[in-house]
């Protein structure tokens, strides 16, 4: 079946994965975690002497991004976890992302080092300074090769940007500016200048008591560097063109879907909140999650989605355990394949899902130890809700909410998944009937 | 109805994430807490839309349910007529089938599905000026909870507390008490079916006497810092008060503070995950003090 995958690696990583981003080539993969840390994958080029690694992901980096600090004035603790990491597009040898917490966004540059310079005539091989009087005559040093060291430093911290907690990043397809999105505010950077920005769009009410939608994420268009959206709480979706004004409260467009008044309930308004929104690679689409389903909105069809996916209808009874447990909070992601051609998301249990839009078929996979041979076939899940019950399938009541996927990410060329599981990371590489394109 | 009582047991389960979000590590998170004051809110108009609020609420030992197949269970001796299916007006064509909060597995949530469904086929068709003469005829009433704060509490022991305090209709806002007033005669449960929930001994209003005038009264709104009791929108802070009345005397040692007890949040104890207990009818009083952060989550930023 062609969305079977071959499940390839499974990283335990020290905290909780907040974040998974591949870079622009998918050469490398990042991921943020609760603890501040940063550890970044690198894909092996394919060998011809091990033909079944088939550029498998290993190790590359890992530094520790933000620390916790303490804002005296406001008496609160800042949270190191890592909310959002985006990948700059690389113009050098140098690799460079952003990598976010609550408040402060870094720029952090990685470099490679596989040379050092030898043959000093100041300094001998310890760095010391050599007696002079030793020193009989003139050397030119030399580049000898030495191990591969990955180096990593922060090239600018954007600070004091932000008065409530940053969601989301985006960097501009100028790449020279970035977005970055608290709950009422979206600021525009430069990437060279840390002590100042520009604030784009501003929802806080005059009166925080009138406040009855907050922004939830952000995104630049792919290829227009002067639009981008942003989602709402209410589940609305604001297109914006920074050409139009300095302060783009005013939308250009907005997306919203009339709710249906049949399935009205206490909980109406908290799962229509919009956690994750994302444009196709086209530009021509956007994707947008909330709690239960997926959505791909057309940029030139303001009044509907053009295509509604259920993730997990079952939870739509479930709504008040939900709300008690916290879980109706909990903030899924969602992705493109290479080809916009498929959409995927996580759920409870270890699930995630992915909806082929062609096709309009679904699959229900699990990233789980269980399947652990590393060429396994992932088998396809399924959840029952009572009734006829298949021999694997799962029952609602058996779910696991403590299991959720939150962030996943696509290659953004290839058939290669990275699926975060709580402190695991999941990569699958689809080898076998990669005719998802 | 049970929606009632769902929609007490989400206050509650509310009240509670509000005040743990304050100790929470990061901050308050606005996002969070805005949803939460969302739901807090809807189940806050169910929650007074319905006229007979003790009903089916007891003490910890288990709630009187329903006789199956009434569509509003006969309330007991003494009280009238069934409540008015307005109850539900909140949301005039929802659920029928599919109540607000279905799936709540507590003591007390075992009110058989069928009164569910038939109370919705009560209300349906009903329409929105159900919920303004609901709202006009509750209105009365509740001028006299604010005012007769103090003789709730001698009404029963706090383990029953919401039964003892039946005859508190609830409180209504400002703003709905302008949009009221409907005569009630336009429902079939008249206000003197809500004179009996104020059972006697409830407070000065008792009785019948400020049912069919709704709004006539002035009201007594609990004073906050900002005084902004203008404000017409739902989550204007100064229902707040009228909440901690909704609760009933279990709440007596705060409802013998003055209602304006609002913005001290900040000498609240730290009871308050007690109230999220489910099944847990009664909050303790430490937690119904930060009532307030439901709105001022908010206004702190």
């Amino acid at each position: 079946s062609r969305y079977r995958k071959k499940k390839q690696k499974r990283y335990l990583l020290p905290d909780i994965i907040s974040t998974v981003e591949f870079n622009h080539t998918g050469e490398l993969l990042a991921t943020g975690d609760k603890g501040g840390r940063v550890v970044i994958f690198q894909r092996e080029p394919e060998s011809k002497n091990a033909p079944h690694s088939q550029g498998e992901y290993d190790v590359y980096s890992t530094f520790q991004s933000h620390e916790p600090e303490f804002d005296y004035l406001k008496s609160l603790e800042i949270e190191e976890k890592i909310n959002k990491i985006k990948w700059l597009p690389q113009q050098n040898a140098a690799h460079s992302l952003l990598s976010t917490n609550d408040k402060t966004i870094k720029l952090w540059k990685i470099t490679e080092r596989d040379k050092r310079p030898e043959g000093y005539n100041l300094k001998d091989e310890e760095g010391k300074l050599k007696d002079l009087s030793t020193v009989t005559s003139l050397q030119v040093p030399v580049l000898k090769p030495m191990d591969l060291m990955v180096e990593v430093s922060p090239r600018r911290i954007f600070a004091n940007g932000h008065t409530y907690h940053i969601n989301s990043i985006s960097v501009n397809s100028d790449c020279e500016t970035y977005m970055s999105a608290d709950d009422l505010r979206i600021n525009l950077w430069h990437l060279a200048v840390t002590d100042r920005s520009f604030n784009i769009v501003d929802i806080k009410p005059a009166n925080m008591e009138d406040l009855t939608e907050v922004i939830t994420a952000s995104e630049f268009h792919p290829h227009h560097c002067n639009l981008f959206v942003y989602s709402s709480s209410k589940g609305s979706l604001r297109l914006c063109d920074m050409r139009a004004a300095a302060l783009c409260d005013k939308h250009s467009k907005l997306f919203e879907e009339p709710e249906d008044p049949s399935s009205r309930s206490f909980f109406s308004e908290i799962i229509s909140s919009v956690s994750d929104v994302k444009f196709s690679h086209s530009g021509r689409y956007m994707l947008t999650r909330d709690y239960l389903t997926v959505k791909v909105w057309d940029l030139n069809m303001e009044a509907r989605p053009i295509e509604t996916y259920q993730v997990h209808d079952y939870l739509r009874s479930k709504l008040c355990s939900l709300y008690e447990n916290d879980c109706i909070f909990d903030k899924f992601e969602c992705a493109w394949n290479g080809s916009d051609s498929v959409i995927m998301t996580g759920a409870y249990n270890n699930f995630f899902r992915m909806f082929d839009r062609n096709s309009k078929r679904d699959v229900t996979l699990e990233a789980s130890r269980e399947s652990s041979k590393p060429r396994a076939v992932l088998k396809p899940r399924r959840v029952c809700m009572g009734g006829k019950r298949r021999r694997d399938d799962i029952s609602v009541d058996s779910l696991d909410f403590t299991k959720k996927i939150l962030h996943t990410a696509w290659h953004p060329a290839e058939n290669i998944i990275a699926i975060a599981a709580t402190n695991n990371l999941y990569i699958f590489q689809d080898k076998v009937n990669s005719d998802m394109h | 109805m049970e929606f009632k009582l769902e929609a007490h047991r989400i206050v509650s389960i509310s009240l509670g994430k509000i005040y743990n979000s304050r100790v929470q590590r990061g901050g308050i998170k606005l996002h969070k807490n805005l949803l939460v004051s969302l739901v807090l809110r809807s189940a806050r108009q169910v929650y007074l839309s319905d006229p007979c609020p003790g009903l089916y609420l007891a003490g910890p030992a288990g709630s009187p349910t329903p006789q199956p197949g009434e569509p509003a269970a006969q309330p007991p001796a003494g009280w009238g007529e069934p409540p008015p299916p307005a109850a539900r007006a909140a949301w005039p064509d929802a659920e029928p089938q599919r109540p607000a909060v279905p799936d709540a597995p507590q003591a007390g949530d075992a009110e058989p599905a069928a009164t569910v469904t038939r109370a919705g086929a009560a209300l349906r068709g009903r329409n929105e000026d159900t919920a303004g003469a609901a709202w006009g005829r509750v209105d009365g009433p509740r001028v006299a909870a604010a005012e007769g704060v103090s003789d709730a509490s001698s009404e029963g022991p706090p383990a029953g507390c919401l039964r003892a305090r039946e005859g508190q209709p609830g409180p209504v806002s400002r703003a709905d008490c302008r949009r009221a007033p409907q005569p009630a005669e336009e429902e079939p449960c008249a206000p003197p079916g809500l004179g009996p929930r104020k059972r006697g001994a409830a407070g000065p209003g008792g009785g019948h006497a400020g049912c069919p005038a709704p709004c006539s009264t002035p009201l007594k709104k609990p004073r906050r810092d900002g005084g902004e009791e203008d404000a017409e929108e739902e989550m204007e802070t100064g229902n707040v008060a009228n909440l901690i009345n909704i609760f009933g005397s279990s709440f007596s040692g705060l409802l013998r503070k003055s209602p304006g007890g609002g913005r001290e949040e900040e000498e609240a104890e730290e009871s308050g995950p007690e109230a999220a207990e489910p099944g847990q009818i009664c909050c303790d009083k430490p937690v119904l003090r930060d009532i307030n952060p439901w709105s001022t989550a908010i206004v702190a930023f």
